[in-house]
């Protein structure tokens, strides 16, 4: 597997949960999202527009997110994403499970370097 | 900064999104490019490689459509601009519903009025249609019940459906030689007195059949057997119950069979129960106790059969009538039949839906009249309505005009306005079931207080567990309604011209013909209120003649009924007490007379007989009888015109009676009758003749019916005759409710073992013989005002349109010097112009309104015209009250504000 379709594996599976996590905090717009993702990973992980706005609207469609334009006096109406209750709980299981299946990889990675 | 959009756009063309959605992510993914643009120029890369840079977010042509299909696929299939066609017609039905909310929504006020107008319309046809089917509409549960017939007889000249009782001799004749009935069946409707041993005394609807009764009808039992021939050619003691009564006087207990009851104090046993659901032959009385038919004297006068006959497969009503009238004709012209009935005829009436009853004949007239009356009513709304509507219309003109520019079809405008309406009569609809539970529940209170009835009809609870008729009625209704209200704006939406109503500055337009169009639907609501307002007025007027005119003064008067059956006292007695009760009553502060008889005015049919004064044996009066004691005319206030009395020393000597204006021209002409003598033949329950002489001649009371003519009346004298008089009648100075109690107490002082069974005041007594001339009265002057209302809501919102459509108008006159009084005329002028196009179409209406009402209710005054020309000033006042504040508002224009509306 070559390293590009790896990255590609990786971020499908956590996709959701990045934007989910993000947006947590406070509602954010399309551009700050995908900005913040890459530079908390430091470069590494990066979404573009072709996959980040399907996913954002998918995510509003299951009820995860909220979308709403906002104008503020002086900008361009921007559309903000918000984090409904029920994202709430969907990004808290989704976080214990990512913890233990990353908790579970180190305990096997570190055995055997061990 | 270099245009997104199109870069975008096309990309997402594959996924043919609604032209909204595609826009709002278009717009959402363009500032994000947009964002990274300025980031990269900001990083210092030339505007060229931004660019790329930027643009290389979308990744190639596809892959944004492809990513997006899953999630935007199955959303946005329809088109979302109003108006324009399309081929998914539920989805397009439903957007009309949902605009149609939101139309009603953003206007409260129009909505509120319209709903209400339309709830009051439609409220009122099915509170009333509601009681008509109760009453009239529903086929008896009983085998074929469309051949059942019922034979009745009546005079000639009276509207009234007719007697259903015939001599032993008529039943024979006819039921031996028709050619027409497969049956002819006995059974009547009577009332019972049922009680017995642990079961409380109930007056009760009831029955006598003959043996064949339940046979013919298909009517089987629940338990037990049910009357057959056998019991009746015995005589045998026997009753069977319906199952309503087994059920709540005996909760289903089989043990019912065998039991002994009493009916009217003759002791019987219950061999059945019908069948769950029979409840006799009438939709407004309710059977629950048969007895079989017994033969007992069937000579004597009183003696009579109620027939009900099955017709033959394809014989008609009108050929059962030709063949059974002739078999009549030939029991009358017996020289033993009763004199009376010589002049009578024979009818035969459908009883599919019940036999006729008292109840019945008070009721069905008046509910035809008042359904004509609601739907008079209703058409009212509905032109109130489509008024408001154009008019409303007529200012979303442009909108209109835009949709058709956008390409909305016209036939989807049409649907469009018509929803709107649909959904405004729906949602009235749903208030006016709401206010028809009340109206009809207040209705059925008011019918129950009649003199005829007793308990409530068998389907008057329709309206708690609605019948396939009346959802069937409502829904009609409503539709009707929409369709109704919402035609004319509907036509006039989707005849919208852009060209001319998106003009800068066009006058929010009506064409011409709009304009004629709404003013002539106020017209026509002026025409409607107006014979509603007149038949009001004639129907008010009718009802304080029946209640003046009397021959006696109502007022002040309280009416005793004695029960004499229990006390065992003999005629001595009776003089003897009766006359120290009225003494020791006269002396009551606040009574002014006292006195008994056998009848009381509009108690009920009492005695009658054939009248054959001295020297003209040959001709016979019909009279009606009262058997009165001394002091009644003047406790009734009845004048003397000649003769005097009765008094105490009548009571030894020989006959003596007083009469009445009628019988004394009837029978004595021009001659004076005092002193003269009069032969009594065929008196009631009696045999024998008998002659008066007559002492005294009294002005015509009203005796039974307050909408006959007084009849000829004899009054004899009740001690001399040896009868007791169950009806002490009193003469108050003051309210005679005050003296009720004092009465009582005398009453229990003097006749200490006779029960009071009522005391009522003669008001209440005549009140409760015209139930249905007061509800008339009542509901059609409600209805009238009601009318008069939404004429001039109707009127009022088409001037206030105007003057706000005229503003500009109005402003240039007033600019050139038109005085405020000048402006004022114009919205006067219209209003009365309108006002009087309705009285000229509404004239001809109200006069054949009131022919056909008279057709319907015999004695209506319609010749006097005062109820139109009441109404005609009611509906110009109208007129003048709705035009008041439009031109008040016009007055104020100011010219200047009114030149800057443009």
């Amino acid at each position: 597997m070559d390293e590009a379709t790896s990255q590609v594996e990786w971020k499908k599976g956590s996709a959701e949960l990045l934007i989910l996590f993000l947006v947590e905090a406070r509602p954010r717009h399309g551009y700050e999202i995908s900005k913040l993702i890459e530079q908390r990973s430091g470069g590494t992980v990066r979404f573009h527009v072709a996959s980040l706005y399907p996913l954002l609207y998918r995510l509003e469609r299951r009820g995860w997110l909220h979308g709403r334009w906002v104008e503020k006096s002086g900008q361009r109406r921007r559309r903000y994403y918000r984090l409904t209750r029920q994202g709430r709980r969907v990004l808290a299981s989704q976080l214990r499970g990512w913890h233990e299946f990353v908790a579970g990889i180190n305990r096997i990675t570190e055995a055997e370097n061990a | 900064m270099p245009e997104w959009r199109p870069e975008i756009l096309r990309r997402l063309a594959p996924l043919r999104l609604s032209p909204a959605r595609e826009g709002e992510i278009a717009e959402e993914i363009a500032q994000h490019l947009d964002d990274r643009y300025q980031e990269l120029l900001a990083a210092g890369l030339s505007a060229d490689s931004a660019f790329r840079a930027a643009l290389d977010e979308l990744k190639g042509e596809d892959l944004l459509a492809r990513n997006l299909r899953s999630v935007e696929s199955d959303l946005y299939r329809e088109p979302v601009v109003l108006g324009k066609g399309g081929n998914n017609l539920f989805a397009g039905i439903l957007q009309d519903i949902r605009y149609s909310f939101r139309m009603m929504r953003k206007s409260p006020g129009f909505t509120t009025v319209a709903v209400l107008t339309l709830a009051l319309g439609i409220g009122a046809n099915i509170a009333i249609f509601t009681m008509m089917n109760g009453l009239m509409l529903h086929t008896l549960p009983v085998r074929d019940p469309g051949q059942l017939v019922e034979i009745l007889h009546h005079y000639p000249d009276d509207p009234e459906p007719g007697f259903n009782g015939f001599s032993w001799d008529a039943y024979q004749i006819m039921r031996d030689g028709n050619h027409v009935l497969s049956d002819l069946i006995i059974g009547s409707l009577n009332v019972y007195v049922v009680g017995g041993h642990e079961l409380e005394s109930q007056t009760v609807f009831g029955g006598n059949v003959g043996g064949t009764y339940f046979e013919t009808l298909g009517v089987r039992p629940a338990i037990g057997r049910l009357i057959d021939p056998q019991d009746t050619t015995n005589s045998s003691a026997v009753a069977v119950v319906s199952w309503s009564f087994w059920k709540s006087r005996f909760n289903l207990n089989p043990a019912i069979l065998g039991q002994k009851i009493t009916a009217n104090g003759t002791p019987v046993t219950i061999i059945g129960v019908t069948q769950r659901g029979f409840y006799g032959l009438s939709n407004q009385a309710q059977q629950v106790i048969w007895l079989p038919f017994s033969l007992g004297d069937r000579s004597s006068p009183g003696f009579s059969v109620g027939l009900l006959g099955r017709l033959k497969p394809g014989v008609s009503t009108r050929q059962a009538r030709a063949d059974l009238a002739t078999l009549f004709q030939a029991a009358l012209d017996r020289p033993d039949a009763n004199p009376f009935m010589r002049r009578m005829e024979l009818r035969i009436e459908p009883a599919g839906n019940g036999v006729s009853t008292p109840a019945s004949q008070m009721l069905s007239t008046p509910l035809k009249v008042l359904m004509a009356t609601v739907g008079l009513l209703l058409l009212l709304a509905c032109a109130n309505l489509a008024g408001l509507l154009l008019a409303r219309g007529a200012s979303r003109q442009h909108e209109m005009a835009v949709r058709v520019c956008l390409g909305a079809a016209r036939a989807r405008l049409l649907r469009q306005t018509l929803t709107e309406s649909l959904l405004l009569s729906l949602v009235g609809s749903a208030v006016g079931i709401f206010l028809a539970y009340f109206a009809a529940g207040a209705l059925i209170r008011v019918f129950a207080a009649g003199r005829f009835m007793m308990g409530l009809p068998v389907h008057f609870e329709v309206l708690k567990n609605a019948d396939a008729h009346a959802l069937l009625f409502t829904g009609a209704i409503a539709l009707l309604t929409g369709l109704l209200c919402g035609a004319a704006p509907a036509m006039s939406a989707s005849n919208t011209t852009p060209a001319s109503a998106l003009q800068p500055g066009s006058k929010i337009g009506e064409t011409k013909r709009q304009r004629l169009l709404g003013k002539g639907l106020v017209a026509s609501q002026v025409a409607l209120a107006l014979v509603l307002v007149s038949l009001a007025g004639l129907f008010v007027g009718y009802l304080s003649d029946l209640r003046s005119n009397l021959g006696f003064e109502r007022n002040n008067l309280l009416l005793v009924t004695l029960d004499f059956a229990q006390s065992g006292y003999n005629a001595a007695q009776f003089s003897r007490l009766s006359q120290e009760l009225v003494t020791r009553l006269n002396a009551i502060p606040g009574v002014s007379s006292a006195t008994f008889s056998e009848m009381s005015p509009m108690e009920g049919p009492g005695a009658s007989s054939v009248a054959s004064a001295e020297g003209h044996p040959e001709k016979g009066t019909p009279v009606s009888i009262n058997y009165i004691a001394p002091d009644y005319f003047e406790t009734y206030g009845t004048p003397f015109l000649a003769g005097r009395d009765f008094s105490a020393h009548d009571e030894a000597s020989s006959r003596v009676a007083i009469i009445n204006e009628a019988a004394a021209r009837d029978c004595f002409g021009n001659e004076n009758p005092i002193g003269r003598h009069i032969t009594l033949s065929h008196i009631t329950l009696t045999k024998g003749d008998k002659t008066y002489e007559v002492v005294g001649v009294v002005g015509d009371a009203k005796y039974n019916d307050l909408q006959q003519p007084a009849p000829p009346t004899i009054y004899a004298d009740l001690f001399q005759e040896g009868f007791i008089g169950s009806q002490l009648a009193i003469r108050t100075r003051i309210d005679p409710s005050g003296v009720a109690s004092v009465v009582r107490l005398t009453e229990a002082a003097v006749l200490k073992t006779i029960p009071i069974v009522r005391i009522i005041g003669m008001n209440e007594q005549i009140d409760s013989t015209i139930v249905p001339q007061r509800l008339f009265a009542t509901l059609s002057a409600g209805f009238g005002a009601l009318g008069a209302l939404l004429a001039v809501i109707g009127l009022y919102g088409l001037l206030a349109y105007t003057v706000a459509r005229r503003t500009h108008e109005i402003g240039v006159r007033m600019a050139l010097g038109a005085a405020a009084t000048d402006v004022m005329r114009i919205v006067v002028r219209d209003a009365l112009w309108m006002v009087c196009a309705g009285l000229a179409i509404g004239a001809p209406l109200a006069f054949w309104g009131k022919r056909v009402a008279a057709s319907l209710i015999p004695g209506l005054p319609v010749a006097s015209p005062l109820p139109i020309v009441v109404a005609a000033t009611i509906m110009i006042a109208v007129g003048l009250i709705a035009a008041y504040l439009p031109a008040r508002r016009a007055m104020r224009v100011d010219p200047m504000v009114a030149l800057r509306y443009e």
